[in-house]
């Protein structure tokens, strides 16, 4: 089922949490919102959901109106940050939930509940633990039932609000996959919201990125990364040197606003045009990258370079550097946006 | 060497670095038992035996004689009427303030607190005035033959005001702290309004529920300030028994009184034990969360 989003304005007192949303998201995608904190992206997946009701502004399931429509009738399935299992059922009942509340006409039979719920006990690999209650199972685990009772009601559209946000690294990263996986099996719409780039970048279709209520891009993982639209978006899709109009630029255009990721920057033994003369502070090694810290000579700012490790240990011993060193950097690519884009403060 | 030694005989006992020194402690635990004793147990050993001081015949005589069986029966019938009601309206104002946000729902969360407040006679005063002969809807009331202050309504009206908070009380911090998520979830999974109050909510502060009707009850069946200004103290008709009480000790039948006053204390005494059964439940079931919250992922 597609979902569209039209003008959705919302407020909470005077702080403005969407600010005239538009967004289309087509059927069978699976879609990420991405922002900082407050930007405004889990207030409008419970918009979609009908959780939260917009001051204006529609939302359209499969070209219909489902703005007022209820909750319970939007044929959504949600996944809450923190899961909200019941804790007084076990895991067997909190997945069944769905299909015993459905009204007495549609409602399947034991039997049926009973070959279902295993059925979804069985994809998301718990089959096993039916009959514990949530307080004995693990988070990764809490939140492979949460998404099984999601699932219960045949929804179709999945929203899930921040669902690796109370994992620890290594679940976090199995239950990415297994997602996308599970995702390319059942084919239904998804949206998920998350603060973190490399979740958003790994797993999602398309990624729209968030701020201030706002959306400041829209596109797959690759465009967004790669041709940011804005600055907020750069800065927020990974680590950037900012350089303020005086690299690679002819006099006269200082008002604009240059950035470098830290992996495109090359170190060159002597100066070319465009390089800029930098010595270096410290350099650390965390996993197969280093990260190199340097100081620039002219207006004494902080550049970082990154680089694969080997990389580093051959360059180190070619041109025999140790901190202290000066050494010429060369951006292999910038990208640039006017001064008036630019808002420093936008990344605290 | 020497000092090698005398800690092998005796290991150091090292305090935790919050506990307080041996005689502190000692001198602490000594004061709170001797208040204990002095103004709890003493007076409560002492209800029982002055209840049997006159021998068992007595005793017996006294709880069955018709006054005090009919005042046993009417304070039954009143905490039987005013802590299942009390039960739905402290639900239904702990659901109100927990779950949904309003204009005055501070000036609400006030008012459940008047009760404790305000003193239990001026409660009592302030129902004879509505409701008594002289009052706003006295003549109403008479026309109509109901009869209000000096009957059993009258009771019941000032027992439901005077333990109304309880349950509310017990009810209000726990739904707050649990939040909307649980009915969230249940509401986008399809269910109404009274599937997720009936499944959802509800088991969830079951225990609080329980506790909060255990307290209700125990004040119901003792209340005797709000009670004694809207009874008018009819024998037999009218008396609860705490108002019983009081009637046979100012008639200097102190066997009598006793007997009495130890079934009220029984009573409270099964409650107490109720309460403690309660929490101890709800506080293992506290602690089985609590143990698998801090178990990493």
């Amino acid at each position: 089922m597609s979902i569209e989003v039209r003008g959705i304005n919302k407020r909470f007192g005077a702080t403005v949490v969407c600010d005239n949303v538009d967004l289309d998201i087509p059927s069978g995608e699976l879609v990420a919102l991405l922002g900082p904190s407050g930007s405004g992206k889990t207030t409008l997946l419970r918009i979609i959901a009908g959780l939260e009701v917009p001051d204006s502004g529609t939302v359209l399931f499969q070209g219909q109106d489902a703005t007022s429509a209820d909750v319970c009738k939007r044929r959504v399935g949600f996944v809450f940050q923190h899961y909200a299992l019941f804790g007084h059922m076990t895991i067997f009942e909190n997945v069944a939930f769905g299909l015993r509340v459905r009204p007495r006409a549609t409602r399947p039979d034991e039997a049926q509940i009973r070959k279902k719920v295993t059925e979804l006990l069985k994809l998301v690999q718990l089959d096993w633990i039916a009959d514990r209650f949530p307080h004995q199972l693990s988070g990764g685990q809490r939140q492979r039932i949460a998404l099984a009772r999601a699932l219960a009601v045949e929804p179709e559209v999945l929203l899930l609000d921040e669902p690796f946000g109370a994992l620890d690294a290594r679940v976090r990263k199995e239950l990415r996959r297994w997602l996308r996986r599970l995702h390319d099996e059942m084919n239904v719409t998804s949206v998920f919201v998350t603060h973190d780039q490399e979740e958003a970048m790994e797993v999602a279709d398309r990624i729209v990125v968030m701020n201030h209520g706002r959306i400041e891009q829209d596109g797959p993982p690759d465009e967004v990364y790669d041709h940011p639209a804005t600055p907020f978006v750069l800065q927020f899709l990974g680590d950037v040197n900012i350089f303020h109009g005086r690299l690679g630029q002819p006099a006269g255009q200082g008002g604009d606003v240059s950035f470098v990721r830290p992996h495109e920057l090359d170190i060159v033994a002597a100066a070319v045009p465009g390089s800029i003369v930098a010595t270096l502070v410290q350099a650390l090694t965390v996993g197969p990258n280093t990260r190199l810290e340097f100081r620039r000579d002219d207006d004494q700012a902080y550049v970082d370079v990154e680089m694969p490790r080997t990389d580093w240990q051959a360059l180190r011993e070619r041109l025999g550097l140790a901190t202290g060193s000066k050494v010429h950097l060369l951006p292999r690519r910038l990208t640039r946006f006017s001064a008036d884009d630019f808002d420093p403060a936008a990344m605290i | 060497m020497s000092a090698a030694s005398a800690s092998e005989k005796a290991p150091r006992r090292i305090d935790e670095a919050t506990s307080e020194p041996a005689w502190v402690r000692r001198l602490l635990i000594g004061i709170a038992l001797a208040f204990l004793a002095v103004f709890l147990f003493v007076p409560l050993v002492a209800v029982f035996v002055e209840a049997l001081k006159k021998g068992l015949d007595v005793y017996l005589a006294a709880i069955s004689e018709p006054d005090a069986v009919s005042a046993i029966k009417l304070t039954l019938i009143a905490a039987g009427i005013s802590v299942p009601l009390n039960l739905v309206f402290g639900v239904a104002a702990a659901w109100a303030i927990a779950k949904f946000d309003f204009r005055g729902k501070n000036v609400l969360l006030t008012l459940i607190d008047l009760p404790f407040s305000v003193s239990p006679v001026i409660a009592g005063l302030v129902f004879v005035l509505v409701f008594g002969l002289q009052g706003w809807f006295g003549e109403w009331l008479r026309d109509h033959d109901l009869k209000i202050i000096f009957a059993l309504p009258g009771i019941v009206i000032a027992t439901i005001f005077i333990t109304f908070p309880f349950v509310a009380r017990e009810l209000i911090p726990l739904m707050q702290a649990q939040g909307n998520e649980q009915e969230e979830a249940a509401r986008v999974l399809g269910a109404g309004g009274w599937q997720i109050f009936r499944r959802i909510t509800l088991p969830n502060v079951k225990w609080a529920l329980l506790y909060g009707v255990i307290l209700c009850n125990a004040r119901a069946m003792g209340e005797f300030g709000a009670v004694s200004v809207v009874s008018g103290h009819i024998r037999g008709q009218t008396n609860t028994m705490p108002l019983h009480i009081e009637i046979l000790y100012n008639e200097y039948q102190f066997a009598a009184a006793f007997a009495v006053a130890s079934l009220l204390a029984f009573l409270a005494l099964v409650t107490l034990a109720l309460k403690y059964w309660v929490e101890r439940n709800a506080a293992s079931r506290r602690q089985v969360a609590a143990s698998v919250e801090a178990v990493p992922t």
